[in-house]
């Protein structure tokens, strides 16, 4: 897995921190918040596509974590264990979100005005801008096929193609067998590649 | 005993090995179109890591701002309900005032029934032993009859005689 340039005590080992944390050291999860707030912010960005939404969602499963880490053990790492949190929080949210809604999550109105590249918010690479039109609808297209996935099957494939994720660490984090995992991602891909094959066929 | 959508999962993902890969190539019908799939999956792959692999959160200090007012608010909070929690009336303390209010009423309880055996035994020990009207004697005529056990004396105790009748004379 990939770490976050952004990390400001590198050399602190992380059971280190979780251990400081478990005493009420908020610092030191100020540090772990360092650590992770880009990937889980950009995690939960690509389950749910708002922007707004995604930012409290990172904040609820940060907070979460707070309240609970007295209760990490340590059998994992610190980040399997958050991710759980943040796809318990986050995969809930979408399904109270399907139910109270019609269903249908992604507006293209909506996505055109959320993604914009004036946005302050959104992690996003730098595209020149000559790119950022064309990124916008290559953007649009991959978070309505997304959208389209069950939040179970969009968590597995953003944990196995964006976070480079293993089955188990996957299994953990969803709290589900890695036979479960490794099913989910195949009908996610099969779907996906279906949806998408216009778009990475042209890459 | 791994299922299709494991093994085609794992073979994609280069986590098939040895003679589990053989046999799966081997069972594969069309080895053709599934080499393709393979390929279609890899592009699928970069073109998502590509679009949805984040950089940078562009305001990272104010989110860190945010979550440490939010968890201070929590802790407060939490001060707060910790400070209402160890005031006067804290579990143990009401389970010792509890107790010490049973206590009392068990002393007042005895201390009545107590009373109450007193009461039993009156003073009065004087009990009626006959009482009648007595039309001969007269027409609003009483005779009752009393005995104090305590001091082992019977009286008589007329009402409404002009005089007494001779069978009432003491003996």
């Amino acid at each position: 897995m990939n770490t976050e340039a952004t990390a400001a005590q590198p050399d602190v080992p992380e059971l280190d921190l979780v251990k400081r944390c478990q005493k009420g050291d908020s610092e030191a999860f100020d540090e772990l918040v360092t650590r992770y707030r880009t990937r889980v912010f950009g995690m939960i960005y690509n389950m749910v596509h708002n922007e707004q939404d995604a930012w409290d969602l990172a904040q609820d499963s940060f907070l979460k974590a707070w309240k609970s880490i007295g209760r990490f053990r340590g059998q994992s790492s610190f980040y399997t264990w958050m991710y759980r949190i943040v796809m318990n929080v986050t995969i809930d949210w979408v399904r109270k979100k399907q139910i109270k809604g019609s269903g249908a999550e992604f507006d293209d109105t909506i996505q055109l005005r959320e993604i914009d590249p004036a946005s302050k918010t959104v992690p996003k690479p730098d595209f020149a801008p000559s790119e950022k039109m064309e990124h916008q609808e290559v953007r649009a297209q991959i978070d309505k096929a997304i959208s389209q996935l069950s939040p179970e099957h969009r968590a597995v494939i953003l944990m196995k193609e964006i976070e480079d994720m293993q089955y188990n660490e996957i299994a953990e984090a969803l709290g589900c067998s890695i036979g479960t995992v490794m099913s989910r991602l195949f009908y996610a891909r099969k779907k996906l590649q279906n949806l998408l094959k216009d778009v990475y066929e042209n890459i | 005993m791994k299922t299709f959508e494991e093994k085609w999962t794992a073979w994609l993902d280069g986590e098939l090995s040895g003679s589990e890969l053989a046999a799966f190539e081997a069972s594969l019908p069309d080895r053709v179109a599934a080499e393709a799939e393979k390929q279609a999956a890899q592009k699928l792959r970069l073109l998502l890591k590509r679009e949805l692999s984040i950089s940078k959160l562009a305001n990272e200090e104010f989110f860190s701002h945010q979550l440490r007012e939010r968890i201070g608010h929590e802790g407060n909070s939490n001060t707060g309900r910790e400070s209402r929690s160890s005031g006067w009336w804290t579990v143990p303390r009401l389970l010792w005032s509890g107790a010490f209010a049973m206590a009392v009423f068990l002393v007042c309880t005895v201390w009545v029934m107590q009373d109450n055996d007193f009461a039993d035994q009156s003073p009065l020990t004087t009990k009626v032993l006959n009482a009648k009207l007595d039309p001969t004697a007269g027409t609003d005529a009483t005779v009752t009859v009393f005995e104090d056990t305590e001091d082992n004396v019977t009286v008589l105790w007329t009402e409404g005689l002009k005089s007494l009748p001779s069978e009432y004379a003491a003996k």
